[in-house]
């Protein structure tokens, strides 16, 4: 079964189509690119998985069902901000997930913060921005889940922290489960891919593989990408 | 999962409120010593020393009641709609668990806001009149003589604990509305694209007029019944009796405001979450 299925997926803020009957599946096990330019619908579909937005029509399945603290337990999101309280320490953040999530493995968080120095009793509003987001993709990614959203996990840091990021979501996400990177920095995460899906004015224009596409191209998915959202 | 939301939400507003609760109780601590020791008219400084704990003291206690209201306010913004929503919102917990989980510790904090408060007013007024709690004891009519005395107007003590808890329900129907009146204001506010802040003010002010001309109406179309609810009141029984059937509707029309209020914060929350 599909841990992410949309069927004739709409959604509309005011007269303003954000998607536009989306149909897709994304099987277990892999790592997909959302792909599109700024405004495509990349984050209100990550959204709408999380139960985070509403559908106007048609519908969102996590593991064939709705989004719901059911589906919840399973989903571990990368939101594309910094959303973890301030005044928070490392240790209570860690104590809420371990709290809330049953798959949250403790020591594994504990481990990859000490790596960076980041220190227990250290504040969320005392780190860095790139420590912090830092902080929060450990925390995402020491969860077991059998479904990974993450939201530009790689937008607006510089190029060893995006080495960090995606080094640290492949090493550490688990094997049986999917993962799915919102983003428009194509070049950083194509290594990592094992489908794409491109999305433009809220419809997918193209849900592949990657392989299918460098065989049936001939080109880099960047390259791809730029060919179909030329101006 | 309601437990658990209860325990991080006591451990993030604990750390505004308990140091609060603290300087409250060390501000009446000085002032009931500066009481005890003052003498009017012994020197300029002292009195004006004297002023400034008695202001202090004042200030205190209207802070700590803003503190909490504000508090309730920032925390469900914040931890709701703001930054942390994303958080919040997608835990494996349901929306009815997280307004609980809200609207339960913002009553305990009002709650042991005001009841420190009273203590504080009592203990200061007992030391002003100058008596002590084992005096007014004292003093004090045994159980024996009440229920004697009570008896001889046809009365029993079962009476005054059945007004007692009704007040009691009365108080927790109106704290849990006040918090709602807030929270069903701002999820509303909320769900609109700009200006959630400004819309959230709206909503209240809406909210509150829309209630204000209920609350008139039912009243106006209540006289005749309160004309016939206290046209017997000869006896005692049928005065108590009589009491406690007015805390009843007005408990009933609480709990109807407050049933509205926690379906538009659910709904705002639910159905049309928009988060920035």
């Amino acid at each position: 079964m599909a841990i992410l299925t949309c069927k004739e997926l709409c959604k509309k803020y005011g007269s303003v189509q954000a998607l536009d009957n989306v149909d897709l599946a994304v099987e277990p096990g892999r790592v997909v690119g959302l792909l599109g330019p700024n405004g495509s619908g990349k984050t209100t579909l990550i959204k709408l998985a999380n139960g985070l937005l509403t559908p106007t029509s048609g519908e969102i399945l996590i593991a064939g069902e709705k989004p719901g603290p059911e589906t919840k337990r399973i989903v571990s999101y990368l939101p594309d901000r910094q959303y973890l309280p301030a005044w928070m320490s490392v240790k209570q953040m860690m104590e809420f997930f371990a709290d809330f999530y049953d798959d949250f493995d403790r020591d594994k968080a504990a481990e990859m913060l000490a790596r960076l120095g980041i220190k227990a009793d250290m504040h969320i509003r005392e780190m860095s921005k790139g420590t912090r987001e830092k902080a929060q993709l450990i925390m995402v990614m020491s969860r077991s889940a059998q479904l990974y959203l993450l939201d530009e996990p790689i937008g607006g840091v510089d190029p060893a922290t995006r080495d960090y990021i995606l080094d640290t979501i492949i090493r550490n996400y688990n094997p049986e489960a999917s993962v799915i990177i919102s983003t428009h920095l194509i070049s950083d995460v194509e290594q990592v891919l094992d489908d794409v899906i491109f999305i433009n004015g809220g419809r997918v224009v193209l849900q592949s593989s990657v392989d299918e596409i460098r065989e049936k191209h001939g080109m880099s998915v960047d390259s791809y990408f730029r060919e179909v959202f030329k101006c | 999962m309601l437990s658990k939301l209860l325990k991080h939400e006591f451990r993030a507003t604990g750390r505004v409120m308990l140091p609060v609760l603290g300087v409250l109780l060390f501000i009446s601590v000085l002032f009931n010593l500066s009481v005890r020791f003052y003498s009017a008219g012994s020197s300029v400084l002292l009195n004006l020393l004297f002023a400034l704990v008695v202001f202090a003291f004042v200030a205190g206690i209207i802070a700590a009641e803003i503190i909490a209201l504000v508090l309730m306010i920032t925390r469900f913004y914040r931890n709701l709609l703001g930054e942390e929503g994303y958080l919040m919102h997608t835990l494996p917990a349901n929306v009815h668990e997280l307004v609980w989980s809200k609207i339960i510790v913002s009553f305990v904090w009002f709650f042991v806001t005001n009841l420190l408060i009273i203590l504080i007013g009592v203990g200061t007024a007992l030391f002003l009149s100058g008596s002590n709690l084992a005096e007014i004891f004292a003093d004090f009519p045994g159980w024996d003589e009440i229920r004697a005395a009570l008896q001889e107007v046809g009365l029993a003590p079962r009476h005054f604990i059945g007004l007692g808890l009704e007040y009691l329900l009365l108080i927790l129907i109106g704290g849990v509305a006040a918090c709602l009146h807030f929270y069903a204001a701002m999820a509303l506010g909320h769900t609109v694209a700009n200006h959630k802040g400004l819309f959230s003010v709206l909503f209240f002010i809406g909210i509150s007029m829309a209630f204000s001309i209920l609350s008139t109406m039912v009243g106006a179309s209540s006289v005749d019944a309160l004309e016939k609810l206290f046209s017997n009141m000869s006896t005692a029984v049928q005065t108590v009796h009589s009491v406690q059937k007015l805390f009843a509707a007005v408990a009933g029309w609480e709990l109807l405001q407050a049933a509205l209020l926690y379906v538009a914060t659910v709904l705002g929350l639910k159905k049309w979450l928009n988060l920035a």
